[in-house]
């Protein structure tokens, strides 16, 4: 058989060959802008690590705003005021959320009242700001009986446990920051804060940890219980690696070991994105890193929470500069999984920077935007697509600020002000964006999975928050759809129940539990 | 984990009362100071990035032959300066009578630090500047001013001479992690090919390692080693048996021998590297043993440099041999399922680079602290695993060697012959007179 097939090989035309090869993914065009928008993430050691930016609907006018941390200074929020499908414009607005020593924040609605709340992650105590609508904010630690302690919180995750009609919210947190000579080994406790009634319990201690810079609830083996998926700084810790914290209702943690098949991986952990790239249905992680990044797909199915790297074979690893002069190896951030030229495979967009002036590591370090190809493998197209900032990155965000189906960029930059850029043109087809809806608690569905049916092909997204490198988006979640024009979309609950495949045609909706899809047009309030 | 921890000063000379050398008139014990920076390099090693076991042990070697030579030039030692001895070592600069000794540790070390680590991240640069800090605060507290500036200018000196020297080591540049750009791979059979799946490491480690200028021998081709055995894929060969040795005791091993590889793992950004582990043992036992602080340049003048030699020895005859690791036979010949205990490290086989420093470091440790000389090594406290008992440094050595084989990382002649090639490096370098003729 095998010597049939080489023999009809031969006989292809050389041309013919070129033709098999899979086309180049189509290059969305970006467009940087002002914008309007003025924030630096600034400070000396303490703000090595964070940098986040959040987008979420303060206003109510269903467009995702901009929140942007700057370290040792106030952060602040920017109303977006882009008219539908053109040059994006922010304005500043008085929010309550200007809040020194922020590392970056998380948007979710934490009382369930329909505004969306923000978990602000500090070097000091951690903040929940209570969302009280058309952009302000108030502290709510004390009403919810919150425990911001005193860490250098550098991550963040949140899920609603069954049972629960508040969050369970963990927390990362990086070195003693007290420690001077002999920092090393001395990473302080994660959290976990569980609610109790309409607030939260003490948190438990999440021991040992490891300086986490991402964590993420996510269901890796599809049981309906997320685990706490942890990335850690090698940089810092000892004894330590790469975790999974099993999470089960009313149970104290357990860290997964050896012997529930987690293999030992030690990187300077610095993001996690998370899809499902090979369509097997379970999530694949992207791990952030210096030098070489990490694709890690199962491997062994749903039994065992066994991983390969394919990161090589992939085109992903993204080790070093792709543009410029400087060819040292990189250093990876905030990720972001999502599919940027509307083409209906997801890309990889890495926020890079020198964590500070490294002279191993390069200093003119180009973010990635890695295209997903017909095959599989991605294609380095950042400096193509025009998004090559050689700025030093850290936290970002990618949302559609403009309304338009196309995914803009925004970059936290160390030092330096925020970048943000206009994609003009997706390139690859249209897209359909869609926002949950439940009754009860949990009513964004946080922990659900989204699939979209477009062809002959199926995307799944899971609806988390947490993640990335301090960086969250909460509100549209985004599908390219390729050269189709319609799709089918539907919604596996947080509790599990399977909704109805329901047709959707490029643009916006509303999926609400046991209702049909409702289309809604921008520029009309918010869904 | 408190036997090694920060000195700082008359609190721990009060714990060794019986030791007449140390200086407290400069508030800290000049034993303080080298035992102190000592800690922080081994951290530092870890925590920057081109600290390769090659590159770091390079500094080791700088950085106690500057601490030697700076103390030895003082008319007052009984250290014998090793210029003229030691590889093309130039004259370093001369003392005046009755510099302090503490201030001369520190002007030596801490401008070693600066230069060898000055590509560490922001928080090795704080804590550098913390630990320089820290103990210039102490040491102003005891001398008078004049006096500190004098010892910690003529340690500064000397180090500078001696890292005008070093430049032109081969060694003095390390770009891309060690990684070279491009390379082509031996077409040989049995010829070496990438074993991980990190794009950095498609091309080996420090090629040209072993054309570095060596200290206490001649050059990298010094110390010969045997030729490793043929490469064949014969199930009945010599090479297949010793893979398939390999391939049997990684699937029998016990929990022992697993702690065994990984205690002696010590791999680079997560340890302080092989060489490391052994100037961590020797920093260790000097501590424990009161040590003068002529005692503690000497050992770390000669422990470093006898590593700096092995890798130097050790890569001339891996990047000449070029062979293949286990992993990449073993997957294609017995089992194509099979993985080591340990990551593979990303450069030829032959010999094995744990095993011929491990020897060198046994014959200089042997020689400085006796050949029956028994010790617990706590290493990785910190990280863990239980202090191990030796009976002698050749035992210790011997344990880091079979490691590999447990790790699964290295065929068995590797790590016989490697540790013979070490032994001959060591004697290089316990062949260097350190100290005056009394």
């Amino acid at each position: 058989m095998l010597k049939h097939l080489l023999a009809s090989a031969a006989l292809i035309p050389l041309a013919a060959w070129a033709d098999m090869a899979p086309a180049p993914p189509v290059v969305p065009k970006f467009v940087a802008e002002e914008a309007g928008v003025s924030s630096v993430f600034a400070g000396d050691w303490q703000y090595m690590v964070g940098g986040g930016a959040s987008a979420f609907d303060c206003s109510g006018d269903g467009m995702p705003d901009l929140f942007t941390a700057s370290g040792e200074g106030p952060s602040s929020l920017w109303r977006n005021e882009s008219a539908i499908g053109g040059a994006l414009k922010f304005s500043k607005v008085e929010s309550g959320l200007e809040i020194d020593s922020v590392t970056g924040a998380y948007p979710l609605d934490i009382d369930n009242d329909g505004i969306t709340d923000l978990a602000v992650m500090r070097v000091g105590e951690n903040i929940l700001m209570r969302g009280l609508g058309e952009c302000r904010f108030e502290p709510a630690n004390k009403d919810w009986g919150f425990d911001g302690g005193d860490a250098w919180s550098t991550a963040f995750a949140a899920t609603w446990e069954k049972g629960q009609d508040w969050p369970t919210l963990a927390i990362g947190n990086y070195i003693d920051r007290k420690e001077e000579a002999f920092p090393w080994g001395s990473c302080t406790d994660n959290w976990l804060h569980r609610p109790d009634a309409r607030a939260f319990a003490a948190p438990l201690p999440l021991t040992p940890s490891f300086c986490a810079l991402s964590i993420l609830f996510t269901d890796w083996n599809r049981s309906g219980t997320p685990s706490l998926r942890v990335s850690n700084d090698r940089e810092y810790y000892k004894k330590g690696q790469e975790q999974m914290w099993e999470v089960l209702p009313g149970q104290p943690p357990r860290l997964l070991t050896p012997a529930d098949g987690w293999a030992r991986l030690r990187i300077w952990g610095m993001g996690i994105a998370s899809h499902d790239l090979n369509g097997d249905t379970y999530p694949d992680y992207y791990l952030t890193s210096m030098a070489d990044n990490k694709l890690q797909v199962l491997k062994d199915g749903a039994a065992k929470p066994a991983y390969a790297d394919v990161a090589f074979a992939r085109g992903v690893t993204a080790h070093r500069p792709y543009t410029g002069d400087d060819l040292r190896p990189s250093t990876g951030w905030h990720a972001q999984i999502e599919d940027v030229n509307n083409d209906g495979l997801p890309d990889i967009w890495v926020v890079k920077g020198n964590v500070d002036r490294m002279p191993d590591f390069a200093q003119a370090d180009p973010n990635n935007l890695l295209l997903q190809g017909a095959d599989g493998v991605f294609v380095e197209s950042g400096d193509k697509a025009g998004v090559a900032s050689m700025k030093i990155g850290r936290g970002g965000v990618l949302a559609d600020f403009n309304m338009d189906g196309a995914l803009d960029m925004a970059v936290v930059n160390r030092r330096e002000n925020v970048e943000l850029w206009r994609n003009e043109a997706a390139g690859g087809g249209e897209a359909i964006q869609v926002t949950l809806r439940q009754a009860g608690a949990n009513r964004n569905a946080i922990g659900a999975w989204v699939e979209l049916r477009a062809g002959d092909r199926t995307d799944r997204k899971e609806i988390t928050v947490g993640g990335g490198h301090m960086s969250g988006v909460f509100g549209w979640w985004h599908f390219g759809l390729g050269q189709a024009t319609e799709a089918e979309v539907r919604v596996i609950w947080p509790d599990g129940t399977t909704g109805a495949w329901q047709k959707v045609t490029p643009g916006f909706w509303l999926l609400e539990r046991d209702k049909d899809a409702t289309a809604w047009t921008p520029g009309t309030p918010a869904p | 984990m408190q036997r090694r921890g920060v000195l700082f000063g008359l609190g721990a000379a009060l714990t060794l009362p019986a030791l007449p050398a140390r200086a407290t008139a400069s508030g800290i014990p000049a034993e303080a100071v080298v035992h102190d920076w000592y800690r922080l390099i081994l951290e530092l090693v870890r925590h920057t990035a081109t600290y390769t076991p090659p590159v770091a042990s390079r500094a080791f070697a700088y950085v106690g032959l500057s601490l030697f030579e700076a103390l030895a030039a003082r008319p007052e030692t009984a250290l014998l300066s090793l210029t003229g001895r030691v590889n093309s070592l130039p004259a370093t600069p001369t003392a005046a009578p009755g510099l302090d000794p503490a201030a001369v540790a520190h002007g030596a070390l801490c401008r070693a630090v600066e230069v060898f680590f000055v590509n560490t991240g922001p928080t090795g640069q704080r804590a550098m500047a913390a630990m320089k800090k820290r103990i210039s605060d102490k040491l102003a507290s005891g001398l008078p001013a004049p006096a500190l500036a004098a010892g910690v200018a003529h340690g500064e000196a000397v180090f500078a001479a001696i890292n005008d020297w070093s430049q032109s080591d081969g060694g003095a540049v390390v770009e891309n992690m060690g990684f070279p750009m491009d390379w082509t791979l031996g077409t040989q059979p049995g010829a070496w090919k990438p074993t991980s799946l990190i794009r950095l490491q498609q091309a080996p480690l420090l090629p040209n390692w072993g054309k570095n200028r060596t200290f206490t021998m001649e050059s990298g081709a010094s110390a010969t080693i045997a030729d490793p055995t043929p490469y064949s894929e014969d199930p009945a060969s010599q090479f297949f048996l010793e893979a398939k040795e390999v391939y049997d005791t990684t699937r029998a091993l016990t929990d022992e021998q697993k702690i065994i590889a990984r205690f002696w793992s010590d791999d680079p950004m997560l340890s302080p590297t092989p060489p490391g582990h052994w100037v961590t043992i020797a920093n260790d036992l000097l501590e424990e043993e009161g040590a003068d602080v002529e005692r503690r340049a000497e050992v770390m003048a000669l422990l470093g440099m006898t590593v700096a030699d092995a890798f130097i020895a050790c890569w001339h005859s891996k990047y000449d041999f070029d062979t293949v690791r286990p992993v990449t036979y073993i997957k294609a010949f017995i089992d194509k399922t099979w993985e080591p205990l340990l990551i593979t490290p990303p450069f030829p086989e032959y010999p094995s680079g744990h095993s011929t420093q491990s020897g060198a470091a046994e014959v200089v440790l042997a020689h400085c602290f006796g050949a029956d000389f028994a010790f617990v090594d706590a290493t990785h406290e910190d990280e863990g695993f239980e202090p191990r008992p030796f009976a002698n440094f050749r035992a210790a050595a011997e344990e880091a060697g079979i490691s590999r084989l447990y790790g699964g990382i290295h065929f068995m002649p590797a790590i016989v012959k490697g540790l013979d090639q070490g032994r001959v490096v060591g004697a290089f370098a316990t062949r260097l007179q350190t100290r005056k003729a009394a």
